[in-house]
């Protein structure tokens, strides 16, 4: 099959002007302006095929957005070749633009002071959407999630829940082959995160369509995505399955255990890397592949009262790839 | 195609209702403005006949018909929201639709423009009941056909000229207040909006013939009025449909530039 998104070497770098502080620095920043250069995406490649689900993660600055907007043809790349559907998004073609759509969390679309209806009604005329297939659309999105009784309501006046719900029907309206996805969840709370995540997955699931979704909270992309894009710094760390990070990154298990004495704790450093130890509680990093073996041990040893052998958590894992990444950088 | 624009006129008369007090203020405001001018020629009339080769009832009624074109050539919401839309980024909505921005917002002003006139008629017969001022208003099918002719080309011309103005934003997106202040004092006075610009000495007026700032309210006006003859009319015409052909390429170069620069920064 062919891929629907296909970058290869992709480059994006913007010219920033420094100011110095206080009042002086900006006078001198009337006359005198000193650039430098950020490197918001420095030389990335993937492919994605239709269908897929993917999750872009990465801390603030990472290029995530910066990605999405050359995708989106809004910016264009510094260097390197993008194609979305075929195309070469930046030319702006309006084929093209039909068959997409882009929606910042951060950003708002609709008539801030009118209806959500009344802007769903200029998205149906802007995509050419006939009227059956826009009523069905409508009716059908808005009861997905659960926004039926709030579209004649003044958008103003809605929730930022509500609110983002209604930016999503908006955007799919055209029923878009490709979806970008910028912070959909940002702010909410976690019973509209919940809501909007089950909605991504089953409209997904049901339009086979393309979606990549960039996100602060790994709950997101952990429920949603096979696939994981981790980038930081304007570089891929990892592109692959949300599964084989763990492996990757963390070929250890923790083991926890309660104990029913105090344990000898020289004893115990040697079955494994003790990370905290605590009233009676102690977790311990050990090799994935000894995981069994050495908690056999310490069953047999300690005067154990609990057990359990757990995945680290992901966030953790996460977290140590852009310290590790950090690490290198600054090497 | 054209419904997309039709929507978006309809959508932009909804929002100007939306705020009723706002919307009632805004009349408010637009009846003293008449009351204002009217009280302050009656005053400088009382002395003498005439004026600057203007009688009272003459000034009154240039005074009230600038106030009525400025009312459709200059209400454009546009104005107001494109500077803003390129500086903080929301352009990027609008970019990554099948959607001519610039169209989106002459419908939008175009909405704006109509309902403003037929509110303005509305005060306008108003004062005309109260005031009862001498008015004299033109009878010759050219004279209204020109009026109208030169009254659209007004409407576009300003169009071209705020937006290019606002385009600013795409390369100072941090400020664009000093500007559009400027641009606004230049086309209150340059375009006839205060007084008739043959109140002025004679090389300062033929020097502001040469910008495209009469074209907006003083001819339109001055036609209304009678005060332009018939063969200088079409010299008029010409060169006003000239300043908007002229206009129009520089605001596309301008876009194009603009949208350039905003795809290799982003916002």
């Amino acid at each position: 099959m062919d891929s629907v998104i296909k970058v290869s070497n992709l480059k994006k770098y913007y010219k920033v002007h420094q100011k110095d502080p206080g009042l002086l620095g900006s006078l001198r920043s009337l006359f005198r302006r000193e650039y430098f250069e950020v490197k918001a995406v420095d030389n990335i490649s993937f492919e994605i095929d239709q269908g897929e689900l993917i999750g872009f993660i990465g801390p603030n600055g990472a290029g995530k957005t910066t990605t999405l907007k050359v995708l989106s043809g809004l910016l264009y790349p510094s260097s390197g070749s993008v194609r979305v559907l075929g195309y070469e998004p930046f030319k702006r073609q309006s084929e093209f633009q039909r068959q997409f759509s882009l929606v910042m969390g951060q950003k708002n679309q609709l008539w801030w002071d009118l209806p959500a209806f009344e802007s769903f009604i200029l998205n149906k005329e802007i995509y050419g959407v006939p009227d059956d297939i826009f009523k069905k659309t409508v009716t059908e999105l808005s009861q997905m999630l659960d926004i039926e009784d709030v579209l004649k309501v003044q958008v103003r006046k809605l929730s930022l829940g509500q609110r983002m719900k209604a930016e999503l029907v908006a955007a799919l309206l055209h029923r878009p082959k490709v979806l970008f996805l910028d912070e959909p969840t940002i702010g909410l709370d976690v019973l509209a995160q919940k809501k909007m995540r089950d909605f991504i997955k089953e409209y997904n699931q049901k339009y086979k369509s393309t979606i990549i979704l960039t996100s602060h909270y790994m709950g997101d992309v952990k429920e949603l995505c096979k696939r994981v894009i981790i980038i930081d710094r304007g570089m891929i760390l990892y592109d692959g399955s949300l599964s084989a990070i763990v492996e990757k990154f963390a070929p250890f298990k923790v083991i926890n255990v309660d104990f029913e004495v105090a344990p000898d704790l020289d004893r115990l450093k040697k079955i494994g890397k003790l990370v905290k130890y605590e009233d009676l509680h102690a977790e311990i990093e050990v090799h994935r592949e000894k995981a069994a073996k050495l908690a056999g041990s310490l069953l047999s040893d300690f005067p154990v009262a609990d057990l359990t052998i757990e995945e680290p958590a992901m966030e953790d894992i996460i977290r140590d790839v852009f310290n590790k990444s950090n690490l290198l950088t600054e090497v | 195609m054209s419904k997309i624009y039709l929507t978006v006129f309809s959508l932009a008369w909804q929002n100007e209702f939306v705020y009723r007090l706002n919307f009632i203020l805004w009349r408010i405001r637009n009846l003293m403005r008449f009351f204002l001018t009217f009280f302050l020629w009656e005053g400088v009339f009382t002395t003498s006949k005439q004026m600057f080769g203007y009688s009272k009832s003459e000034m009154l009624t240039y005074v009230f018909t600038v106030i009525l074109v400025s009312a459709l050539v200059q209400s454009a919401p546009s104005a107001d929201n494109i500077g803003g839309e390129i500086g903080n980024g929301d352009l990027s909505n609008y970019l990554v639709k099948p959607l001519s921005y610039l169209k989106y917002w002459f419908s939008r002003d175009l909405a704006s423009k109509s309902l403003n006139l037929v509110f303005a008629m509305v005060e306008f017969s108003l004062l005309a009941i109260i005031l009862h001022p001498v008015f004299a208003i033109p009878t010759k099918i050219l004279t209204i056909a020109a009026f109208l002719i030169t009254i659209s080309l007004a409407v576009v011309l300003y169009f071209f000229i705020s937006t290019c103005s606002r385009f600013i934003s795409f390369w100072a997106p941090e400020n664009t207040w000093g500007v559009s202040f400027i641009i606004v004092i230049f086309i209150e006075t340059l375009a006839g909006s205060i007084f008739p610009l043959d109140v002025l000495p004679e090389n300062l007026k033929n020097l502001i013939m040469l910008t495209p700032f009469p074209y907006l309210l003083y001819f339109p006006t001055a036609i209304f009025l009678g005060k332009i003859s018939s063969t200088q009319l079409p010299k008029i015409l010409f060169i006003a449909l000239t300043w908007v052909i002229i206009m129009f390429f520089f605001m596309r170069y301008l876009w194009g530039k603009g949208l350039k620069n905003y795809s290799s920064e982003g916002r």
